[in-house]
């Protein structure tokens, strides 16, 4: 029960110093033949980005983890079952109508699948225009400029995209303009969705460069969603590690990539195959586990099956978000002193 | 012969094979798509053999017609896969497809398609599929052998043992993969070829996956190409890696060789553009896109993008140059003129 007054302390956090601060967000979701049963896809997720500066925070976590969940909760698409979501010192969920204009111009998402964005039958530049114009509300002359000028930022130019489909767009184009079309409200938060898995090499390192520019010139906080560490090493600042809807582990990028705390997020770092010829054979295989909703299911870690430190008690109590040196947070028994629970 | 020019005991040998997907409109042929365009390789025993590439560049296609897995629209215009069975190479584009189905495939090559995840029979139990197999090839079907074969390679793979009873759609993409893997192995086969083997799987169950295959490999002596647009899995997998683009095998060499020195300009902005773990200083990428199949440009294939393209690139299909033994680059900056 240590674990529940830890989590009411973050309760008098003052959400005005947060450009964004999701507190314990918890979701549930049916599974099973009838989707009767319920499990939790966010188990009490909490993080925060910072007012004064804009941050690309990296959230990491493999398929089924509760990474898009928690983006979508972020956009409004769903809500919570519990916990709430704050930005600008307002919760989101309590939005009035006129809020919600606001709401959608200051925080705007990419998704994975450039394919899946746009509709093959209209003009790519159609999709910025409506946004100019429903979200903007500025005239055409305006909105040509505007429009011009996002597209040249991401490498792009209206005269290169106009009148054009879909097909005539590499899967690299595309997401130039997808990132264009969230841009285009110069947001103050710009979610990203796994945006350059379905990328060649050659192309990710480009559309990576372009979410540095967007923080470094537009100022614009990036939460960038993927499985991909070396990526989230590349481009992030911090980072947060989720494992069967649970955050584990959080904190600057720097402290959880070079010395990950949580038995998880070691085991991940550990298994990431580098392009790199010359450490193969540093490379420490490991043995496969059968992973099942089980895990998803546990009162306690939900990592103990698979952890080569579990005791008795992972497995009957979940442990605690521990702080350490005020700069990182992980969810471990193994980090429980007398001083911190 | 060509095939004399080839060492002796490769026990795969691809010659020279074009083909792609020809593409019809009310019957009539109107666009050739032409995914592998003049392809040779060998494969050697008890090695690993990368195909790397960009999606789109003709790794799958390729793939396929190894296997002889021709249906269409793909077609193969020319060529020969060799396949060394008992001393003699068949050739399995033009061997009986019966006899290629029955004798050849699972026994002496097996194959682990792109998303293989969905190749499982949906109507059928995890262990009928198995049975299935086995009694196609002629095997006598002890549910007790089976049963034990199935939980030992299971257990090799992470899957479940109660997996066996349960119907595809049960389980996870992952799971199916790696069953489809459990499967291709079933018989020992001299030849593994896997196309993108890992791609509906986490990081952490990648490298589980992959070191089984590769302990599975060393230890049968076995062979075995794997098909990956990931550059993670050829560094941690191949003996040789082969690099394709836009249908042409551009380079291949000893994967060590390719990593740490490729030749041609593709292969090395590929590998410049690759981020390694903690790495931070910002890299370059490629600037434009690959060229649409049906209508390549005429010479070399990569010239519109390339850094160092010369008038005869644009002219003129530059040969595959032996710059040294067994490392091959297809580009005229190393012809010697
Ligand atoms: N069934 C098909 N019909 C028509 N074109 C195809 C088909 N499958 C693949 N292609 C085309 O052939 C080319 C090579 O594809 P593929 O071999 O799948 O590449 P890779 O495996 O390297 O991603 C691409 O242009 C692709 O669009
Ligand atoms: S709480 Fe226990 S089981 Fe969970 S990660 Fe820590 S040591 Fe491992
Ligand atoms: S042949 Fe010419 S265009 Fe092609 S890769 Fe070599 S230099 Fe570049
Ligand atoms: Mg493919």
């Amino acid at each position: 029960m240590l674990a529940i007054c830890k989590e009411v302390k973050i309760l008098s956090v003052d959400v005005g110093n947060y450009l964004l601060y999701v507190d314990r967000v918890t979701k549930f979701f049916g599974y099973g033949l009838l989707g009767l049963r319920k499990f939790k896809a966010l188990d009490e997720v909490s993080l925060s980005l910072p007012l004064q500066e804009p941050r690309l925070f990296v959230l990491i976590g493999e398929t089924g983890s509760g990474k898009t969940t928690l983006l979508r909760i972020i956009l409004r698409m769903i809500e919570p079952d519990m916990g709430s979501v704050y930005y600008k010192s307002k919760n989101v969920f309590k939005l009035r109508s006129s809020e919600v204009k606001w709401y959608r111009r200051e925080v705007q998402a990419i998704f994975q699948d450039p394919y899946e964005t746009f509709n093959p039958l209209r003009t790519i530049d159609s999709y910025l225009f409506d946004v100019s114009k429903y979200l903007l509300s500025i005239g055409k002359k305006e909105a040509e400029a505007l429009v011009d000028e996002t597209l040249r930022f991401v490498g792009l130019s209206l005269d290169r995209v106009k009148g054009k489909r879909i097909r005539e767009f590499s899967g690299g184009e595309l997401q130039r303009i997808s990132i264009a079309r969230a841009i285009l409200t110069r947001p103050s938060l710009l979610l990203a969705d796994e945006p350059v898995s379905m990328l060649d090499a050659s192309l990710r390192v480009n559309i990576l460069n372009i979410f540095k520019d967007v923080r470094d010139k537009l100022k614009t906080s990036v939460i960038y969603v993927t499985h991909d560490l070396a990526t989230a090493y590349y481009v992030g600042d911090e980072m947060a590690v989720l494992y069967r809807g649970v955050l584990v582990e959080s904190g600057s990028i720097e402290y959880v990539y070079n010395d990950p705390l949580h038995p998880y997020t070691q085991l991940l770092l550990n298994s990431i195959l580098e392009p790199d010829i010359n450490i193969k054979d540093r490379v420490k295989p490991i043995k496969l586990s059968s992973i099942e909703i089980k895990e998803f299911l546990t009162p306690g870690c939900k990592f103990a099956n698979r952890c080569p430190y579990v005791t008795p008690k992972c497995n009957k109590e979940a442990p605690p978000l521990i702080r350490v040196n005020g700069k990182r947070a992980v969810r471990c028994w193994l980090y429980t002193t007398s001083s911190n629970t | 012969m060509p095939e004399k020019h080839l060492e002796k005991d490769a026990i795969l040998k691809v010659v020279n094979v074009d083909g792609g997907y020809v593409i019809r409109y009310g019957g009539r042929p109107v666009k050739f798509i032409h995914a592998v365009d003049n392809v040779s390789l060998e494969l050697y025993p008890n090695r690993i053999v990368g195909i790397a590439g960009e999606s789109g560049c003709g790794k799958s296609t390729l793939a396929k017609i190894i296997y002889g897995a021709i249906e269409p629209p793909l077609e193969v215009k020319q060529g020969s896969v060799l396949l060394k069975v008992s001393e003699e190479y068949e050739d399995l584009l033009k061997a009986d497809r019966a006899y290629v189905a029955k004798e050849i495939w699972w026994k002496v090559i097996s194959y682990i398609p792109q998303n293989s995840m969905n190749v499982l029979n949906p109507m059928k139990k995890i262990r009928d599929s198995f049975i299935e197999t086995f009694k196609f090839h002629g095997m006598a079907v002890d549910k007790k052998e089976v049963t034990k074969y199935i939980s030992e390679v299971f257990s090799t793979f992470g899957v479940p043992v109660d997996a066996i009873n349960a119907y595809p759609h049960q389980l996870s993409g992952g799971m199916r993969q790696r069953i489809v893997i459990s499967l291709s192995l079933l018989f020992d086969p001299k030849i593994v070829l896997a196309d993108e083997p890992t791609t509906a799987v986490d990081v952490v169950t990648q490298l589980g996956i992959l070191t089984s295959l590769k302990e599975w490999q060393r230890e049968k002596k076995s062979s075995m190409i794997i098909v990956s647009h990931d550059m993670g899995v050829h560094a941690y997998m191949d003996d040789e890696v082969v690099i394709m683009y836009a249908g042409n095998i551009v380079e291949r060499g000893e994967a060590e060789d390719v990593f740490n020195d490729p030749l041609h300009p593709y292969t090395k902005i590929l590998i410049s553009s690759l981020i390694k773990k903690g790495e931070k200083t910002i890299k370059k990428g490629i600037a434009g896109s690959p060229p649409d199949l049906s209508n390549p440009p005429p010479g070399c294939r990569f010239h519109p993008r390339c850094p160092f393209a010369m008038d005869i690139c644009r002219r003129e299909k530059p040969p595959s140059i032996e710059v040294e033994k067994s490392r091959f680059v297809a580009c005229w900056l190393y012809a010697k003129r």
